[in-house]
């Protein structure tokens, strides 16, 4: 196919065409640049009014207040308590999922279980926080009777369940690409199904099996409606997952949802959340492919 | 890939240690999807179970009556308006008058209830200013039942109220629970998602084409690559801050349908790339050489063989981005579906509100009536969700081709 796509064509209709579609996925390009300089110009204009230090190590975030305050501290404490225990759900029941997907499931289960996952992955996650706020939250609180209505524990519990398909797939496929002779040699040197599992298989494919965390590290951090209904919107520099905090996400949509007016500093406060959460999410994905890149197995 | 080896060897050694833990592994490593279907179940059955609740409503003006089932509406808005003091006349020519009628339609909704306290299937009118008195789960309610209808008071009806029911379809919306819809919020969920489908599928499937048919190993192809996988982990808040920024304000198209269907369709381009390149992956290279031999352009092989070929796929992998967006609450809310929106859209340039913005506010009013509501306009969004997935796998299974 490399061959077939070689020959330029001056055919004007050809050459039309290929205009087309180029312009088509520039469509792709210009969001990228969209959502950079649209947040830039917002950004810039909130650092000309807080500075970079106070934003960077004030302790506290209260913008609508007499006297604001802009540290963004305690959302990215909050983010992190929540994303933290979605991680300790999702990294656990994700990974043994993947296992059984790429090393025991036949070839009959495994469409079946993948499809139950997709269903997981199609729910919208305001359901998801319908859900944490008025189930599992009272549930909670029958265990733990001093935890607030709103709190990182049940959202982070709830979220972790949401995101692992994201664990389990990214995972499975590292797994499977793992070569059979390997296993194989395994197995004649006399090796137990599970000890291939986790001594052979799961070594080898580390790197995919890590990018898999970060990605859904990722995802945890930028989800947005599980936290803002049932976490929610008190920006609190804590790690105890009783109280009641405020993250990146939902910070945005309360601020969103508001009434800021435009021009405000509150509302760049808005943008330079946004921002950080962008150059974040970001970095995550960007580490996540050089994980894979860097410390892939390679079998020639 | 272990497909050859279905079940795993019989290991050479008999350590029954081993052959136990290996058991047990096999097992335990099935918890984690027993806790999440055992998870899915619990959160359906809770939904279900919380839109129905049984009431005590006093009803502001009516006589708290209830009408037997099989009347028209019509017949039961007359019965209830001639026992609130209204004169025959003025009855027959405010039901004639199609815009009147209509307000006294909106006003006053007959509703099916399943349970009331004159006998199941009866019909009750609902007004706007109806008042709620007390408000019971399902189990509570049934148990005390007779108790509670006891206990009425004048003019106050015990009703088993299904929330999720015909005109909780067509309603607007309401600071009532009672009378609360999602009408309107279906009708934008339909506006947003047809204009944003009519950006994201060209950009999507121009994309993929491009990047599988026509682009060699090199600079524009890694660009393009490298830019939309790091666009598809973009969280999609981050997405309603550039609608914010972009299209609502420099723009200038403010809290409009438009605004938030250009917001959701550059969202859900990364997703009809993905399923559209796999689709014409799928489609084998010998078809593409056979047209070439025949003498075919790039343009006519791509055109007329390749996108044929794939065009199911395309298809089923649109619907499932389509039924990724209706879900997405975050970049609405930002580009403005938050406002309380009285009116049904009639233009892309109208505000509007979609199905799971309308939920999560309903839910963050924190209201019991309202979680209800809400679990109903859940019931009503996984309903949309589910036809589009059973869409996608009929189509997936109708038109699969083994090539």
């Amino acid at each position: 196919m490399e061959i077939l796509k070689q020959r330029p064509s001056r055919n004007p209709k050809e050459v039309l065409t290929f205009v087309l579609l180029v312009s088509l996925s520039s469509v792709t390009l210009l969001t990228t640049l969209g959502v950079i300089l649209s947040l830039v110009g917002d950004v810039v204009q909130f650092f000309r009014r807080v500075p970079l230090l106070e934003f960077l190590l004030a302790p506290e975030w209260t913008p609508l207040f007499a006297e604001p305050r802009y540290g963004i501290a305690p959302l990215i404490a909050g983010t992190f308590l929540v994303t933290a225990i979605a991680l300790l759900v999702a990294i656990p029941l994700g990974l043994s999922l993947a296992i059984y997907l790429a090393e025991y499931a036949s070839g009959s289960t495994r469409p079946r279980i993948k499809g139950t996952l997709e269903l997981f992955e199609g729910i919208p996650t305001v359901v998801f926080g319908y859900f944490a706020l008025l189930f599992v939250t009272p549930l909670l609180q029958w265990a733990i009777p001093d935890l607030n209505i709103f709190n990182p524990l049940s959202a982070g519990l709830v979220m972790g369940f949401a995101i692992i398909p994201y664990v389990s797939n990214v995972a499975a496929d590292a797994m499977e690409s793992v070569p059979r002779s390997i296993r194989e040699a395994a197995y004649a040197l006399g090796a137990r199904p599970y000890e291939v599992a986790l001594r052979v298989v799961f070594p080898a494919a580390i790197s995919g099996i890590i990018a898999a965390i970060i990605l859904a590290t990722s995802r945890a951090i930028g989800e947005t409606m599980i936290v803002a209904i049932a976490a929610g919107q008190r920006p609190t520099l804590t790690l105890d997952p009783r109280e009641t905090i405020a993250t990146m996400t939902s910070y945005i949509v309360q601020a969103a949802t508001g009434d800021q007016p435009t021009g405000s500093t509150a509302f760049y406060a808005l943008f330079a959340v946004g921002f950080t959460l962008f150059l974040l999410t970001l970095l995550l994905n960007i580490l996540a492919q050089w994980v894979v890149e860097r410390y892939r197995e390679r079998y020639e | 890939m272990n497909r050859s080896l279905e079940s795993p060897p019989q290991a050479f050694s008999t350590d029954p240690w081993k052959t136990r833990i290996d058991r047990a592994f096999a097992r335990a490593l099935l918890i984690p999807l027993a806790v999440s279907i055992g998870l899915l179940a619990l959160l359906l059955g809770d939904t279900v179970y919380r839109s129905f609740s049984v009431q005590v409503v006093r009803a502001d003006e009516g006589p708290g009556k209830t009408y037997p089932f099989g009347l028209s509406a019509n017949e039961i808005l007359r019965q209830e308006l001639l026992a609130r003091g209204y004169t025959e006349e003025e009855i027959s020519s405010s039901l004639q008058d199609p815009t009147e009628r209509r307000v006294l339609l909106l006003q006053n909704r007959v509703e099916l209830m399943w349970n009331t306290q004159d006998g199941p299937f009866r019909y009750v009118v609902t007004g706007l200013r109806d008042e709620r008195v007390e408000d019971f789960s399902l189990a509570e309610g049934l148990r005390r039942w007779n108790e509670l209808k006891a206990n009425l008071g004048e003019g106050e009806r015990l009703v088993l109220n299904p929330w999720l029911d015909q005109s909780f379809l067509t309603r607007p919306p309401s600071r009532s629970p009672l009378t609360a819809g999602i009408g309107v919020a279906i009708w934008g969920t339909a506006w947003v998602l047809s204009l944003a489908l009519l950006i994201a599928i060209p950009v999507g499937v121009g994309t993929a084409i491009l990047l599988e048919e026509y682009l060699r190993e090199g600079t524009l192809n890694r660009i393009l690559e490298v830019n939309l996988r790091n666009l598809a982990g973009v969280p999609s808040i981050v997405y309603g801050l550039l609608g914010l920024a972009l299209f609502v304000r420099e723009f200038g198209l403010g809290p409009s349908i438009l605004a938030a269907a250009l917001t959701l369709g550059l969202l859900g381009i990364p997703v009809i790339v993905v399923t559209s390149r796999e689709a014409l992956r799928a489609v084998p290279e010998s078809l593409r050489q056979a047209a070439f031999a025949l003498g075919a352009t790039r343009r006519q092989v791509v055109f007329r063989v390749v996108v044929p070929a794939a065009l199911p796929g395309m298809v089923t992998g649109v619907i499932l981005s389509a039924a990724r967006l209706i879900g997405e609450a975050a970049p609405p809310l930002l580009v403005g579906a938050a406002a309380y929106v009285p009116f049904f859209p009639n233009g892309p340039m109208s505000e509007y509100t979609v199905v799971p913005v309308q939920i999560y506010l309903w839910v963050s009013m924190n209201i019991p009536e309202f979680s209800r509501v809400a679990a109903a306009g859940i019931l009503v969004m996984l309903a949309m969700l589910s036809g589009l997935y059973l869409m996608a796998l009929y189509l997936r299974n109708r038109f699969r081709r083994e090539w």
